[in-house]
């Protein structure tokens, strides 16, 4: 059967339009998340996210999904893109301090390096640990945007250096993924990946 | 160095004018979009050149169509006023809104909302540079009007209000291929932390190499190039690679 994948549409700032074409091009089914009734029907969860921290972490809570999103994680496989992944986080520092999902300890905070921020372009990855999310593009090229990185010690899969300065590219906690760059925009690669999403 | 292909529509034909003025219709958007994905263009800026000035809403129909053949980041902008545009192209597919004409005559606080929401990010600010005896000016509306303002300043405080991009544009040089205003591009990447897109006057890839090395900037934007077969975008990043620009595959 499809894979039905569940994409949470949050906020207004929400971007889902072009993951969808990439789960249905990748071969998935999708399944738009509002509410937390509609998770009774997706095998997976991705977490997308345009917007800032703290107004993101506003809408889930004004949309009440924050506690359901935490329960459907410890279940479904999930994968956090971008700012999906950030919220994932402890805490972050965007517009002031906002407490995150609390499922990986991390915090969120401003990429400090000698060049222009935010990091955009295409950029590569440095998998630490070999993992079914990255298999075969280990030596791909992803797109990134994004002036936030995700401080993290314990769960990183890939770094990435940005002009001399190393952050956290992919994180993988048991069934839980995240990366920091965006797989939708990513060409083929991230058909790829999204590919290997639904396959997991 | 991020290669962007820059589309100038006025619905529902992709046109080419010559110092912003005297279009030429060079195909359809939707075509073309795809084409230069193929080609490997790492971006696209899809702006709509006459909606600001025809005081008309951008075209939505033509985006999502647009958007929808691409697998890389797309960028849109023409005829933003509100939040809810902005909101309204991102559901679209936009992934970055390019603003202008009402950043500049009538509203910058529109920059910080914008940020705000949408992160810093997804929010591109377009200058229409004019050059002067000694400084630039910032036209709108497809460098038609003038403002008043001083580029080097505005592109400074677009960056403080929270803009994470500049589409640096000349009035001066757009379309004429005859190669970049390289004084201007430098000053403006020098001037700011935030990426700076330079376009405008790319004739040959001797142009695009000079400007890459010279200004430095983060990204160039191409159009007239290739929009007449003059050259291909893997030829451009081939040419900027064997000269020690960093590209993308």
């Amino acid at each position: 059967m499809t894979t039905t994948v569940g994409l949470i549409n949050y906020g207004i700032a929400g971007n889902i339009h072009s993951i969808k074409k990439a789960i249905e091009k990748a071969g998935g089914k999708v399944q738009i998340v509002e509410k937390e009734s509609d998770f009774k029907r997706v095998d997976k969860i991705v977490i997308p996210g345009v917007g800032s921290f703290k107004d993101a972490m506003e809408e889930l809570h004004k949309d009440g999904l924050v506690d359901s999103i935490k329960k459907e994680i410890s279940a479904k496989p999930t994968l956090g893109i971008c700012l999906g992944m950030q919220i994932l986080s402890t805490l972050g520092y965007e517009y002031g301090k906002t407490k995150g999902l609390e499922i990986i300890e991390a915090e969120v905070k401003p990429i400090i390096v000698d060049a222009k921020v935010p990091h955009m372009g295409f950029n590569s990855l440095d998998v630490k640990h070999h993992n079914s999310l990255l298999y075969g593009l280990e030596d791909e090229q992803f797109y990134f945007m994004h002036s936030y990185e995700m401080v993290n010690y314990t769960d990183i899969i890939a770094l990435t250096n940005y002009s001399g300065h190393t952050f956290v590219s992919a994180i993988q906690k048991e069934n839980l993924y995240g990366v920091q760059f965006h797989p939708e925009k990513s060409r083929e690669a991230g058909i790829q990946l999204f590919q290997n999403f639904i396959n997991l | 160095m991020r290669i962007i292909v820059k589309l100038d529509v006025k619905p529902p034909y992709v046109v080419k004018p010559v110092h912003f003025e005297g279009l030429r219709k060079v195909g359809s958007p939707q075509k073309l979009a795809k084409k230069y994905y193929e080609d490997g263009a790492d971006e696209l800026f899809y702006i709509d050149i006459v909606a600001s000035l025809y005081k008309r809403e951008i075209l939505y129909d033509e985006i999502e169509d647009t958007a929808n053949q691409l697998f890389i980041p797309f960028a849109v902008g023409g005829g933003v006023k509100s939040i809810e545009d902005f909101s309204k192209l991102f559901h679209l597919g936009a992934d970055k809104v390019v603003i202008n004409t009402y950043a500049v005559q009538e509203n910058p606080d529109i920059i910080n909302k914008a940020a705000e929401i949408f992160g810093n990010q997804a929010v591109v600010i377009n200058i229409e540079a004019k050059r002067w005896e000694n400084w630039w000016e910032c036209y709108t509306d497809c460098g038609r009007i003038q403002s008043g303002k001083d580029v080097l300043d505005w592109v400074k405080e677009v960056e403080e209000r929270g803009a994470g991009e500049i589409l640096l544009q000349s009035v001066d040089h757009d379309g004429r291929q005859r190669g970049f205003d390289i004084e201007l591009s430098k000053k403006v990447v020098e001037a700011v932390d935030i990426p700076v897109v330079v376009s405008s006057g790319a004739g040959s890839m001797k142009d695009v190499l000079d400007v890459a090395l010279e200004a430095k900037p983060s990204g160039i934007a191409i159009a007239s190039l290739l929009h007449y077969n003059k050259s291909t975008i893997s030829d451009i990043k081939e040419h900027l690679k064997e000269n020690g620009v960093k590209v993308s595959k």
